[in-house]
């Protein structure tokens, strides 16, 4: 028994708390837990042990514990972080309310700029300059600072951030501001811009450092309360935290700057495809993640998924929003899931999302009073989700409301309930397609070289139908597609990604600057974990450079191999000039300048390793839960085959046109296609003659 | 086709032409070599139709958007048909060749193919650093004519089927004074267009092209209805509006709105000037086109059927429809007058849908000098942020674009001295009083770089100076435009207009931009409201209490 390895990931959604536990035990063999419980606000800790609970599980005799939480999302859209104190820069306090100016919705007179997260009294200046090379033009004066502070306290501020001109490139004058406020205020939370990005523009790296603190509090507690309620259950490790990057980290890490999570729920996803990609041998993924409001997608190429800091949160069409500056999976998300709602405009014209009927009403088949047709009453009207197993048997289909809800949308359409239904999926389909086009074809990626990775609740249901639109190898739907995200968060290593900006034309001299910003960057991360009990042996590091072509502006990443000398300028401009090439379809004879580096420091944290089972008979009759006729929308109606999901069997292999029924998703398999289940339960569909 | 031309199809075809118009646009926005295109985003990117109608655009700039159809209708009319070919790529600039701007401005243009016929076209519009010309930038006050303000491109092919012709690559870069820039950029655009072109033919291949030909016809029709429905709602009637300008010239607009048409007269004005502040006929038709997109709804697509109701009336050799040879460098500044002339005409008939003045002026700003680090040549050019209109329940907003701009970002204060190799000593809000109301117009902005070396320039065009933003309903007037420039020995002067000023080590140039105007009468502004604004110290008790009555 002691020899058994259990490793537990769960995550806090909006509704539910899921759990994955994976124990490896001696032999080799695996057995695989997942659970579910409510989400337990404001106590979230309650959840997380009453989903312990629920799936059997002790925290006395787990090995490795990671968990997932959008607490920092949701402090941040619901508004509800602490009120937080600016200092910068004198001559720069307006810079957070004036931020870039631009009107995304510029024919709309009516435009509202978005408000900034700290007032204008609350947002006070200090003298003292650094310049953009890094040398100090004016020394810092903190002599105002203990009457800005008092003037903090006295309006009642829980939070300080600070963020100083050009602390990318220096950081000096930012630590002094840092260490005076704790000096002078030990009690408050604070936080400074070069503790979490050293890139320049200073109102992201402002408005990134203000979230930061706005959350910090919150964040500190929630993490603080975790961690106390599993130790006192007997965990003997604290958890590890997933972030935005790919990676997990310390809880200490994450209490400190908790911003760097904002957006890991859709990254331990991502994660989990790269890795799955990998253990499957296909390192090159189109990965999409199909949940009750939202679809996100992200492209993951040679096994290695793109992490950039251009993230913004409440980015519109019809916004600004607000921009995050911090390493996150490069994704694109839009406002199309499950329980997207479908409408006609005053011109007759359907649309689906982005608003969302979420889990109350929710679609109109829960029979919870929700009148609007969505994603989910068009499939199962289609007979793509079985009626009669609605949400795993869990809920019962009211298929009157539905067909009510998809005839109203018809009659405005002035066509049939059916094509309706088929319009519905087909709109949506579109939608998905056109935002995974923007991460592949857009970027020079050739869709047929990729697999397409289907989870979440709704990504099994649409994946064949895009994956034929855009010609990939073939289509997987991975076993447990309905949690994989927690899948994701066992696999993931300690990572943390740095990103410092430094301005190097590609000439003699500079191998040695590059590399000299390399190490220490290195220095510093390995510095950290060291200190967090990490063994230096254990940490290994990617590097990357951003380069451009002279006076351009955008960077294109260039992955840097060994110790950079002047001898390897040669290899990387040309690196540079190909992959600029390849995205953009032409290159210039143009000087050539890094503007930053981007380095990625790992450490294996007990992550686990897969096993796989028996190939067994092809026959996959045992599965099989009988026949119903199901509508194709473009392909018209069929008999389908309908297989049990949880019956499926490594070796199994059958044919399209069929459904796969899991508690959790449904895997809608057209004519055509050949299935096979690999000896990790992963679903492949190979698409008709293509494949 | 399983499924030709069913309204669904052409939907889903619709909804690509606006993602490919997108696409062409952040292809352009990450290549491009000039602040002014990547950063400031002083571009644009639009589909037409075979005939070059307007289908779809990509997000930048709303005054870009009527520029492109006008465009390719002139490459249509210039090229017999069958000397368009599959691979070709057009290049124009000049006004009187489909050009509508300034020649610094930059149009290419591609016709897309399908079954050996144009289906499509796919263009592009981009600000350009140097196209040669009198003074560096290409823009100069003192120009007269428009061989002064660069080289012109009167729409001819720079790719002929596929295969650059580096003669006319050779021919601009030559004429530029910052070819590298220039070069780059127009790669830049060539690579949007043909981005667009791929997909617009991957579209066609998909759904057939008669389907796709189809969908574009449905999708004007669509803008149409849209904007005859929003027509209907507006007051029915003749409006008219004489303005005085900063220069003492005044302006007139007549709109005469019916159940089927939108009239805008502006053919009572002064004749052309004779300096570079005309504006071209195809120029003048924009700004109708965007206060009447603002008017009958900015939620549905912006193509050729959402301007069918629309009619402008312009005299030729007037100040709105300037001869063919007259300079048009600065014509941006006259065309942001007449869009908020026609604006001012009907906000008091139509409160509803359109607020008080904003600052109303491009602001273009231009700063040149040597970099006294890399030595190289830089040169700022950039439009500026101001405060908006309040409108009845809601203060304007502080420091966005005008409504000549869009999707524009302005210049961080880190990126600005690393490339241009000057202090931004601030950057902040106005608080100069203006703009006060029921509801305030929003902050302009005040923007300090100090120049490090000598032998540097400012050029600068601003309106709305003297004639400041205009309220509603009682509110104050909005607090002006202008540049302040302070000499490294103290003297201090204003400007509103100002060409090649010489600058030297440790001159400061101050912009500041206006506040809105304010909406409703000062003294009924809630209590609790001033008094943030006063915490804020967006106002002095003093002046709270003199306008507000505090």
């Amino acid at each position: 028994m002691s020899e058994t390895i259990r490793r537990v990931a769960t995550d806090v959604g909006g509704t539910f708390t899921d759990l994955v536990a994976f124990e490896t035990r001696a032999d080799g063999t695996m057995e695989i837990v997942t659970a579910k419980s409510d989400t337990t606000p404001p106590d979230f800790e309650n959840g997380v042990l009453n989903v312990l609970k629920k799936g059997g599980i002790d925290p006395e005799t787990v090995t490795f514990m990671a968990h997932g939480t959008t607490v920092v999302i949701n402090a941040l859209t619901e508004r509800k972080g602490v009120k937080v104190g600016l200092i910068t820069t004198e001559g720069f306090r307006d810079v957070l309310e004036i931020a870039r100016g631009n009107r995304p919705d510029f024919f709309n007179l009516h435009y509202e700029k978005p408000a900034p997260f700290v007032p204008r009294h609350l947002r006070a200046e200090l003298p003292g300059r650094i310049t953009y090379q890094g040398q100090e033009r004016t020394p810092l004066d903190t002599s105002g600072l203990p009457a800005i502070l008092d003037g903090f306290r006295a309006e009642g501020v829980e939070a300080v951030a600070v963020c100083l001109l050009h602390a990318y490139a220096d950081t000096s004058h930012e630590e002094a501001v840092l260490a005076e406020v704790r000096r002078l205020w030990p009690e408050v939370s604070v936080v400074a811009s070069h503790q979490i990005t050293r890139e320049w523009r200073e109102y992201e790296r402002t408005n990134t450092t203000v979230l930061s603190a706005y959350v910090q509090p919150v964040a500190a507690r929630y993490l603080g309360k975790l961690d106390a309620a599993l130790k006192a259950q007997g965990l003997p490790k604290s958890p590890y935290i997933m972030q935005s990057n790919c990676g997990v980290d310390s809880l200490e890490a994450t209490s400190a700057v908790p911003i760097n999570m904002v957006e890991s729920g859709p990254a331990s996803g991502f994660w989990g495809a790269a890795e799955l990609g990998k253990l499957i041998g296909e390192p090159n993924i189109l990965a999409l993640d199909i949940g009750g409001t939202t679809a996100k997608c992200s492209l993951i190429e040679g096994g290695e998924v793109r992490i950039m800091t251009d993230y913004w949160i409440e980015r519109s069409r019809k916004s600004a929003g607000y921009p995050i500056m911090v390493p996150v999976v490069d994704l694109v998300e839009i406002g199309n899931g499950g329980g997207s709602i479908a409408w006609v405009d005053d011109f007759g014209k359907l649309h689906v999302g982005p608003q969302s009927a979420g889990a109350l009403p929710g679609p109109a088949a829960y029979g919870k009073g929700g009148d609007n047709a969505t994603t989910t009453d068009a499939n199962l009207w289609l007979g793509r989700i079985n009626r009669d197993y609605f949400c795993g048997g869990e809920v019962e289909a009211h298929m009157d409301a539905a067909e009510a809800a998809l005839t109203a949308v018809g009659e405005k359409l002035g066509v049939s309930t059916d094509e309706a239904a088929q319009g519905i999926v087909r709109i949506a389909n579109n939608n998905m397609v056109n935002a995974l086009k923007l991460v592949s074809l857009n970027r020079g990626h050739d869709t047929r070289d990729f697999t397409l990775l289907a989870f979440g609740g709704g990504g099994a249901m649409h994946a064949v139908a895009l994956g034929q639109e855009l010609q990939v190898k073939k289509v997987v739907v991975p076993a447990a597609a309905a949690v994989f995200s927690a899948f994701g968060m066992m696999m993931s290593d300690l990572r943390r990604d740095t990103f410092v900006t430094q301005l190097v034309d590609l000439e003699e001299g500079a191998g040695a600057l590059i590399e000299a910003t390399f190490a220490e960057a290195e220095t510093q991360a390995r510095a950290t974990f060291e200190a967090e009990g990490v063994d230096p042996a254990r940490v290994d590091f990617l590097r990357y450079g951003k380069f451009r072509y002279q006076n351009q502006e955008h960077t294109t990443e260039v992955q840097l191999e060994g110790e950079v000398t002047d001898a390897a300028l040669e290899k990387i401009a040309a690196d540079f000039h190909e992959a600029y090439e390849r995205e953009y379809t032409y290159r210039l004879d143009a000087p050539v300048e890094m503007v930053g580096v981007h380095l990625v420091a790992r450490a294996e944290v007990g992550k686990l390793e897969m096993k796989p089972a028996e190939i067994g008979p092809a026959d996959a009759s045992g599965a099989s839960k009988g026949r119903r006729e199901v509508d194709y929308a473009l392909e018209g109606k069929h008999e389908a085959d309908i297989y049990d999901g949880t019956k499926l069997a490594p070796g199994m292999k059958f044919t399209g046109p069929a459904i796969i029924e899991d508690p959790g998703t449904t895997i809608v398999i057209h004519p055509g296609n050949r299935v096979e289940i690999d000896a990790y339960r992963n679903v492949h569909i190979h698409l008709g003659d293509a494949a | 086709m399983s499924a030709d031309a069913d309204p669904i199809t052409l939907e889903i075809i619709q909804n690509s032409l606006q993602s490919a118009a997108d696409e062409m646009f952040a292809a352009m926005r990450k290549t491009a070599m000039s602040s002014i295109i990547y950063e400031v985003l002083d571009m644009g990117t639009g589909i037409t139709d075979a005939e070059g109608r307007i289908a779809s655009s990509g997000a930048g700039i709303p005054a870009f958007i009527g520029v492109l159809d006008k465009s390719v209708q002139f490459i249509l009319k210039k090229f017999d048909a069958d000397d368009i070919r599959p691979g070709d790529v057009f290049i124009t600039n000049d006004p009187w060749h489909g050009g509508v701007t300034h020649l610094n401005d930059l149009v290419l243009a591609m016709p897309v193919f399908a079954d050996g016929a144009i289906i499509a076209w796919t263009a592009n519009i981009a600000h350009n650093s140097d196209v040669g010309g009198m003074a560096p930038g290409s823009l100069s006050g003192e120009a007269t004519e428009i061989w002064q303000e660069g080289l012109r491109l009167p729409a001819v092919k720079v790719i002929r089927e596929g295969v650059t012709d580096d003669a006319v690559i050779d021919i601009i870069t030559t004429n530029s004074r910052m070819p590298d820039f220039l070069k780059g950029d127009v790669w830049a655009a060539i690579a949007s267009v043909r981005v667009g072109a791929r997909r617009l033919q991957g579209l066609a291949a998909k759904y057939g092209t008669g389907t796709f030909l189809k969908a574009m016809d449905h999708f004007m029709d669509f803008g149409e209805r849209a904007a005859r429905a929003e027509l209907a709602q507006l007051p029915h009637g003749t409006f008219e509006l004489s303005e005085e300008q900063d220069d003492g010239r005044v302006f007139n607009v007549k709109v005469t709105i019916s159940a089927d048409e939108f009239l805008v007269d502006l053919r009572d004005n002064p004749d052309q000037d004779t300096g570079p502040t005309n504006a071209c006929k195809d120029g003048t038709m924009i700004c109708a086109q965007m206060v009447f997109k603002s008017l009958t709804g900015s939620d549905s697509p912006a193509n050729d059927g959402s301007f069918r109701p629309l009619r402008v009336l312009t005299r030729e050799g007037s100040i709105f429809d300037a001869r063919e040879g007259s300079a048009i460098g600065f014509y941006f500044e006259t065309e942001v007058r007449v869009y908020d002339l026609i604006w001012r005409c009907l906000a008091r008939h139509i409160p509803e849908r359109l607020p008080a003045g904003h600052f109303s002026s491009i602001c273009g700003t231009f700063i040149g000098g040597i970099h006294p680090d890399t030595g190289r040549q830089y040169t700022i050019i950039e439009p500026q942020i101001g405060g908006w209109g309040a409108w009845e329940g809601r203060d304007g907003n502080p420091c966005i674009f005008s409504g000549f701009h869009g999707e524009t970002y302005n210049t961080p204060a880190e990126i600005s001295e690393a490339r241009n190799g000057l202090f931004v000593d601030r950057m902040a809000l106005n608080t100069a009083p203006g703009g006060e109301g029921q509801w305030n117009g929003g902050r302009g902005l005040v923007l300090e770089y100090r120049i490090r070396t000598e032998n540097g320039f400012l050029t600068a065009g601003y309106t709305r100076s003297r004639i400041k933003p205009w309220p509603l309903e009682g509110g104050e007037e909005g607090s002006g435009n202008f540049v302040e420039v302070i000499k490294a020995d103290g003297s201090e002067e204003t400007y509103s207009f100002v060409s090649g000023l010489a600058l030297t080590t440790d001159d400061v140039v101050r912009v500041i931009t206006s506040s809105g105007a304010g909406y409703g009468d000062p003294k009924q502004r809630d209590r609790d409201a001033v008094r943030r604004d006063i915490e804020a110290g967006l106002i002095t008790e003093e002046r709270a209490r003199e306008v507000h009555g505090l």
